[in-house]
């Protein structure tokens, strides 16, 4: 029991604050666990303010919002409802509970009201268990203070930055280069080469490379980029990347909250009925960050879940009952591509102790990151690793070979394929999504120009540096999706869809029609060839 | 010793009918040694003769080479067995065993006259190798028009059999019964010039040769500017033959990586570049051209003016950086390359028409049957390796086997005559020395 439970209290300037000021001078007494957050408006208190909140050891949050009309910015109060609504779904699946998190409306005149909120609010939280997430001193801070010098020239050797020749093939290679006159990883070599790392250190550049790794793909001296900023990053200025950082760091947040061991998730929610899982087994299915995905962008519709659900149909067509982690943790990708290895270690052991529970020697992933996180990331950082990490992809065209795939419907359409980078230019995977297209009947496979190890980015990486840059490779690679004349864009990166469905969403410089397409995950394209969806 | 042994020990194998080989086999034929010169293809000549200039003299690389592959062929000393390949050798130095095969022209070389009536009517039309695959040649065919010998051959692979060509050869040259035929020598050193190739870019994808019409390697381009190439040396693009207004060149394609190509630097590339981009502005003085390069290798004599003359004189624009990539506009066909100016430390894009790559220059394939044959140890590269890099350039493991030209490692024209010369010299030494140790 949570005798003294911590309520942090996001206010609003015109409203709520000014109601518990008046419950104040009023000499209303209301139980002295709130710690009151003076915000302009409601709408301004951001899902990652309240997932902070909670990190650093709230046991409830509250907003306190104008009465529906009354808000001053027209609208705040009722985007700040829809909000938290969205951010209760989030601490549902974290397992924390969605009634931690408390929207009052609280007039300035309604200062007993405010008294009577919190005091029942302060009453339901005592009933309730301390936060279980609360984590110990600063969650960002690592644990040893960190060698910047021995961290940058052991990098350097690693990645062969060395060897560079400043030719700039790099540069006319980055698709963010051409958009921004201003990045170049030549010179961001350069300039750490000739000993300006102080600079680079606690500048933008190293956050915006999009670790696509085009430019390392083309380098004729093989410097591998992005992984030397990526080691950069673990010493760079975590104040810069919090603020270039999209959605305000709730990605990372919600990994580092998965890193305590008390973390009880209620997850499965996606799970169709009917459908046959197993806690043990020799294949596990890593279902990844879907879960969270489908709630925080829900407002998208791209309706995320049905990716794992069309995963398990699809396995338990062909007599694979997987097994499935009910308390899955984040792969830690974007903990490692932000710097954090620390929290990134800690997440990589916690999942190979529940992969080895499961007795699983083999792992499947629908999503690159995930991918490629687990088979080359866990291989090198943590010792044992000895499952055998499969794409989906991989799995099915193995399923293709066998003849174990029944598409029993011509689906009549003409489909490119968009490699995401970390399926392609990071692993090398080109053939087998293709492969397993192509041998649904009716479909026609199309090609982009830049396709396979030439193919670009969807324009964000890590929930980084979303920009004026980022959305102009994005529409201009939906231009090239749309050259294609296809009818459907499969990919098999969420990341992607989300992305694209976001540049579209917006205001765009371009007509609708030179970009909007229907997207479809590889996984789910096959589910309703099979007729599974 | 009888005479023919005694000849047999003053003679001398040359593999390679290039410049290097045929330098070699004069110097050697001039000292009165007994040379047979092997070459694989139906004439000699090599690399130069498809050249259409040499630099740094912009001298007409076939009028020079062909004067010196008359001679091979006229010299009385000299034996050429082209369309031939070594197959086997045996013994030491001073006493070589050579099994040669003489692969069927199906053409009597004593009566063919090289009309060219026959190739006037054979029905078959197919990429002509000697213009890197840009014109076409029949099945019968010489190479080039000063080949040597200037003797006809039939490719048995696209050949049909039609004997239109038999039919009208007045010689009655075309013998379609010929066998392969085996030739035995005996002969006391070995000179190896078996040459280079150029790497294949078409997995640099992102450059697009072979997927953009308008992408050409340097080879191609020189086929496409010279007066005996397949558009007469008009200047022209091969996707709408408009003439262009735009050339990019780009350096060090496979060359000088550390990955996907070779680490070494071919050190031919920035100069032809530069004597291709004068062609161009000789030949359309409207044609912008830029050369994009890493670093400009221009060491060798007269080379730095060269450069200066191409810059100044000429206009070429010289480019400080690598391309990343080539985009091709596939409704114009006109290519759009993205590079970082490094100089100005600014990414641009800029239009051009065509685009030459200048792609890593290395051993031939076939070297390596040439290494397994005799014995010859190879580097890493594929080039053969030398006995002693500083002082036994010309020499290798093998006593009485030695190597010129670009086999032995990158250079260019004037070094590859050097390095025959040495080489025959050595040769000759040996000779020489085997001869004396008989005497006593």
């Amino acid at each position: 029991m949570a005798t003294e439970p911590k309520i942090v209290a996001f206010l609003c300037n015109w409203c709520a604050y000014a109601g518990a000021d008046l419950a104040g001078v009023s000499r209303i007494s209301y139980p002295p666990n709130v710690r009151a957050i003076r915000v302009m408006c409601s709408g301004r208190v951001d899902p990652a303010f309240v997932l902070r909140a909670f990190e650093t050891g709230a046991d409830g949050v509250f907003v306190g919002a104008c009465h529906p009309g009354d808000c001053h910015y027209i609208s705040g109060n009722l985007k700040a409802e829809k909000r938290m609504e969205n951010t209760k779904k989030l601490l549902k699946l974290l397992g924390l509970g969605p009634e931690r998190l408390r929207l009052e409306w609280i007039s300035a005149s309604e200062g007993a009201k405010f008294a009577q909120v919190i005091r029942d609010f302060t009453a339901d939280l005592s009933k309730m268990e301390p936060n279980p997430l609360k984590v110990k001193g600063n969650p960002k801070a690592p644990d040893a203070p960190i060698n910047t010098k021995k961290v940058i020239s052991e990098a350097m050797r690693k990645t062969n930055v060395q060897y560079c020749l400043e030719c700039g093939k790099c540069t006319g290679s980055c698709p963010i280069s051409k958009v921004n006159n201003a990045y170049s990883p030549r010179r961001i070599v350069e300039r750490f080469l000739l000993g300006f790392e102080d600079r680079m250190l606690s500048g933008t550049d190293l956050w915006t490379c999009l670790s696509c790794f085009l430019c390392s793909e083309r380098c004729p001296s093989d410097v591998r980029f992005p992984e030397f900023v990526m080691a950069c990053r673990r010493v760079a200025s975590p104040e810069v990347m919090e603020e270039l950082c999209a959605h305000r760091g709730i990605s990372m947040a919600l990994s580092r909250m998965m890193t305590n061991p008390k973390i009880r998730q209620d997850r499965m929610g996606w799970l169709p009925e009917g459908a046959e899982i197993s806690k043990r087994g020799d294949l596990l299915y890593f279902v990844g960050c879907l879960p969270y995905l489908d709630v925080f962008f829900e407002d998208f519709n791209l309706q995320l879940s049905k990716i794992p659900q069309s995963v398990v149909k699809t396995l338990n067509k062909v007599g694979i009952k997987p097994a499935i982690l009910s308390n899955e943790k984040c792969c830690g990708h974007d903990l490692l591509w932000t710097g954090d290895l620390e929290n990134f270690e800690r997440l990589a052991k916690i999942n190979v102790a529940d992969f080895k529970e499961t007795g699983a020697n083999r792992i499947v992933t629908a999503c690159p990151e995930c991918y490629r996180t687990l088979k080359k990331d866990y291989a090198e950082l943590v010792g044992n690793f000895d499952f055998e990490v499969l794409h989906l992809s991989e799995l099915l065209s193995e399923l293709v070979d066998k003849g174990e795939l029944k598409f029993d419907s011509e689906l009549g359409t003409k489909v490119v394929y968009h490699d995401p980078c970390r399926l392609g230019r990071h692993m090398g995977v080109y053939e087998p999504p293709r492969k397993v297209i192509a041998s649904i009947p009716g479909i026609e496979l199309v090609e982009m120009g830049r396709n396979r190890e030439n193919a670009i980015c969807c324009g964000v990486s890590s929930w980084l540096s979303c920009n004026k840059h980022s959305k102009a490779v994005q529409i201009d690679r939906l231009r090239e999706v749309k050259a294609t004349r296809a009818d459907l864009l499969v990919t098999t990166c969420p990341k992607c869809q989300i992305h694209w469905k976001c540049v579209t969403s917006e205001k765009l410089p371009v007509s609708p029609e030179e970009v909007t397409m229907e997207m479809r995950d590889l996984s789910v394209l096959v589910a309703e060839a099979m007729h599974l969806a | 010793m009888s005479v023919s042994a005694m000849e047999a020990k003053n003679s001398v194998l040359v593999i390679g009918g290039g410049i290097a080989g045929m330098q070699a086999s004069l110097d050697l034929a001039d000292r009165g040694m007994r040379v047979y010169l092997v070459e694989n293809t139906p004439s000699i000549g090599g690399r130069m003769a498809q050249l259409d200039k040499t630099f740094p003299t912009m001298d007409c690389s076939i009028c020079i080479l062909a004067p010196k592959m008359i001679e091979c062929f006229r010299h009385p000393n000299i034996t050429l067995l082209t369309y031939s390949e070594v197959q086997e050798v045996s013994g030491s130095t001073g006493n070589f065993t050579v099994k040669i095969l003489k692969k069927p022209r199906f053409i009597n070389e004593e009566k063919c006259t090289g009309c060219g009536v026959c190739a006037q009517h054979c029905p078959v039309e197919i990429p002509n190798e000697f213009d890197m695959g840009i014109g076409v040649r029949k099945a019968i065919y010489v190479p080039f028009p000063q080949a040597v010998p200037l003797k006809y051959t039939i490719d048995e692979e696209h050949c049909l059999k039609c004997r239109l060509c038999q039919r009208v050869c007045q010689a009655e040259a075309v013998d379609l019964n010929q066998k392969p035929e085996v030739v035995h020598l005996n002969v006391g050193a070995i000179v190896v010039a078996t040459g280079f190739e150029l790497l294949d870019v078409q997995g640099r994808s992102e450059y697009g040769y072979g997927k953009y019409q308008n992408v050409l390697i340097s080879l191609e381009f020189e086929r496409l500017i010279c007066a005996s190439g397949p558009t007469g040396g008009h200047l022209l693009r091969l996707s709408d033959g408009r003439i262009p207004k735009r050339i990019a060149f780009i350096q060090c394609v496979g060359s000088r990586s550390l990955k996907g190509g070779v680490s070494f630097c071919s050190s031919a590339c920035c100069m032809y570049a530069t004597k291709e981009a004068i062609l161009i502005r000789e030949h359309e003085p409207e044609c912008e051209v830029y050369i994009f390069y890493n670093e400009l290798k221009v060491f060798g004599k007269g080379f730095q003016d060269f450069v200066t003359r191409a810059q100044n004189h000429w206009g070429v624009k010289y480019v400080r950086a690598l391309p990343g990539e080539v985009v091709e506009d596939s409704k114009t066909s006109d290519l759009t390359l993205w590079y970082e100016d490094t100089r100005e430390n600014v990414t641009k894009s800029i239009k051009v028409d065509i685009v030459v790559l200048c792609p890593a220059l290395v051993p031939r394939a076939a070297s390596k049957d040439v290494s397994a044959i005799l014995g010859l140890e190879l580097d890493e590269h594929g080039f053969f390796k030398p006995k002693d890099t500083l002082f036994a350039p010309v020499d290798t493991n093998v006593p009485g086997v030695f190597i010129c030209g670009y086999c032995q490692s990158p250079k260019d024209i004037p070094e590859s005559v050097a390095q025959a010369s040495a080489a025959a010299a050595r040769a000759a030494e040996v000779i020489a020395l085997s001869a004396s140790k008989e005497v006593h």
